[in-house]
């Protein structure tokens, strides 16, 4: 078999330019690296036929971008055209969709093509994806391992080398934290970056759609043709689209950095601590400045998430009832017993949890206790980091307070799945970019990785930062060559 | 108080929620929707200083596109996923009583 997927995106470009290879070549290749790397459990549906179909007519066509023929897999909380499009959960596991999502419209309009649907946390409800109906992906570095979540599944495929691009969703750090314990680099955009439109909803404040990828350079490539205004998201921005690639390559000297001491204090491991340090020693001899800051209320992230999103998923969530889509119990006796008894049936453990903990603090009084004081501290949150802006470039810190953690650990504690998202949740709650750029590796040869948090709209400076990291560590990310 | 809510307090929430539990996840929640409401409970001791709001990180002003007829989904589509379906309508049980 061919290893044109080996190859990076401006290689294979020029190879599909030259015409020495077709789309169909790197098709049939990534479906024959998918295949024999079955035990990952990296995807819920493939679409071969489809994307055989796709390859063959782009045979046609000029290859008029950088991103023309490449493959790509996709989330599958993000909805494909007659592809099926599951949440990862039994309640929609024969859904077939009648529209595409606006960042599949886009894909498909620059000639990528889709490969299939990624395995992930039952409506991206989770921190290690092992909350999928469809059981969970494995690590790619140590199949015994998890893959983090709840975009496990994309992180695994990339990490795997199965598909050079992949598209994840973050609503509190699911692009970043499976993006560490896979050593790849996924970006969560500012919130308004990416439209929404399509992407399955759960905490609708917090969910941004990403890329995800094996390098950086290659990540601001498909997040260029990612954003945009789009009518079918009110919150997504008008702001010009821009070329994230533009300042990679460039010097940091005198970037002003600062790290929260929330995210060195003890709650994360010394092997982490140990990189990070590594990581800003590098900075400094590079000419940057380094200050450790205080975030405000940045402690109690976790409990703010807690409330919004399950409270907001717990409404979201509410059309599956069994009348329109998804699965539906039979002989219901009235309206009422259709709707419990489908979602008692159709959700799994989590979602149940989450669910009903979001409903309780959102009825009658509870909703002031909880919710409003919830809102009333996620704004002195952003403050908190606006104010911070005004002084420093970028925020950094780690993703992950430990490395990838045993398969099967935690899923009997509730609250295990929230503290594993500590780190990253803080950044979704004010809105703000954030991404992880491998940084090295712990016990295990398990990947750690760097949190880069960025100014709203700001993540072309990111990418500078990430790149910079990414070419002074020269890491052999390919879990292939270690293992 | 315990370490575990009552069965009727679950049976409440699952009420509020529309989802029917089993004898045996009903037993289960008692215990982790107890401690995932004692944690989030913390909430209640925080001081601020101010009274400001973020229901959503949105800096721009958001504005309803206008409302013209644009693309549309032809019913039959619609009509594909439905569980239970009669012609063009979505069959559901009876929900007023006579």
């Amino acid at each position: 078999m061919s290893k044109y997927l080996d190859l990076s995106i401006l290689e294979i470009n020029g190879l599909l330019k030259e015409k020495k290879i077709k789309p169909l070549d790197l098709v049939l290749e990534a479906f024959d690296r998918i295949e024999r790397n079955s035990d990952l459990n990296a995807f819920i549906t493939l679409d071969r036929e489809q994307a055989i179909a796709t390859a063959k007519e782009l045979e046609g066509k000029e290859v008029d971008n950088l991103l023309f023929g490449i493959p790509i897999a996709v989330k599958d909380n993000i909805v494909t055209k007659d592809l099926r499009t599951t949440c990862a959960s039994h309640i929609l596991d024969n859904f077939i969709p009648i529209y595409d999502a606006t960042v599949v419209k886009k894909i498909k309009e620059k000639n990528m093509i889709i490969i299939g649907k990624t395995n992930m946390d039952e409506f991206a409800m989770g921190s290690t994806s092992q909350t999928s109906y469809f059981g969970a992906p494995h690590n790619p570095w140590d199949h015994n391992k998890v893959a983090g979540g709840s975009s496990g599944g994309s992180a695994a495929c990339i990490s795997a080398r199965l598909v050079p691009l992949a598209l994840g969703s973050d609503t509190g750090g699911s692009i970043r934290q499976p993006s560490s314990y896979c050593g790849i680099v996924g970006m969560k955009p500012t919130y308004g970056r990416v439209s929404r439109y399509g992407l399955v909803a759960f905490g609708s404040s917090l969910d941004q759609i990403g890329p995800m990828t094996r390098n950086v350079y290659e990540n601001a490539l498909l997040l260029n043709i990612l954003c945009g205004r789009d009518d079918y998201d009110l919150t997504s921005s008008h702001r010009d689209v821009e070329d994230f690639t533009r300042l990679i390559g460039e010097d940091i000297k005198g970037m002003k950095i600062a790290v929260p001491n929330f995210f060195v204090s003890d709650i994360v491991s010394a092997e982490v601590l140990n990189k990070l340090n590594e990581v800003l020693d590098l900075l400094k001899k590079n000419g940057a400045t380094v200050d450790y800051i205080d975030i405000d209320y940045i402690d109690n992230a976790v409990t703010l998430y807690q409330i919004i999103a399950m409270g907001e998923a717990s409404s979201n969530l509410a059309r599956f009832d069994g009348v329109r889509y998804g699965y539906s119990v039979e002989n219901p006796v009235g309206i009422d017993e259709l709707y419990s008894r489908t979602r008692g049936e159709g959700f799994g453990e989590e979602v149940k949890r989450r669910i009903m903990v979001g409903s309780y603090l959102l009825s009658g009084e509870n909703a002031k206790t909880y919710y409003t004081k919830a809102l009333q501290i996620r704004e002195a949150i952003r403050k908190s980091f606006l104010k911070a802006f005004e002084k420093y470039d970028l925020i950094i810190g780690p993703n992950a307070t430990t490395t990838a953690y045993n398969l099967g650990e935690g899923l009997d504690d509730p609250l295990k799945t929230f503290l594993d998202d500590i780190l990253v949740i803080p950044v979704n709650m004010a809105g703000l970019p954030g991404m992880n750029v491998p940084m090295g590796f712990g016990k295990g040869h398990l990947p750690i990785g760097l949190q880069i948090i960025g100014n709203r709209f700001d993540e072309a400076k990111m990418y500078k930062l990430a790149a910079f990291v990414e070419k002074e560590l020269n890491l052999e990310l390919d879990p292939r060559e270690v293992r | 108080m315990g370490d575990k809510l009552t069965r009727e307090e679950v049976l409440h929430v699952a009420r509020l929620a529309r989802i029917n539990l089993t004898e045996e996840e009903i037993e289960k929640y008692q215990f982790q929707l107890k401690k995932l409401l004692d944690d989030v409970d913390k909430i209640k001791e925080v001081k601020l200083d101010s009274n400001d709001k973020l229901i959503a990180p949105v800096d721009e002003k958001t504005v309803c596109r206008e409302d013209e007829a644009g693309e549309m989904l032809e019913p039959e589509e619609i009509m594909k996923n439905v569980p239970v379906s009669n012609g063009n309508f979505v069959e559901v049980p009876v929900m007023i009583n006579e």
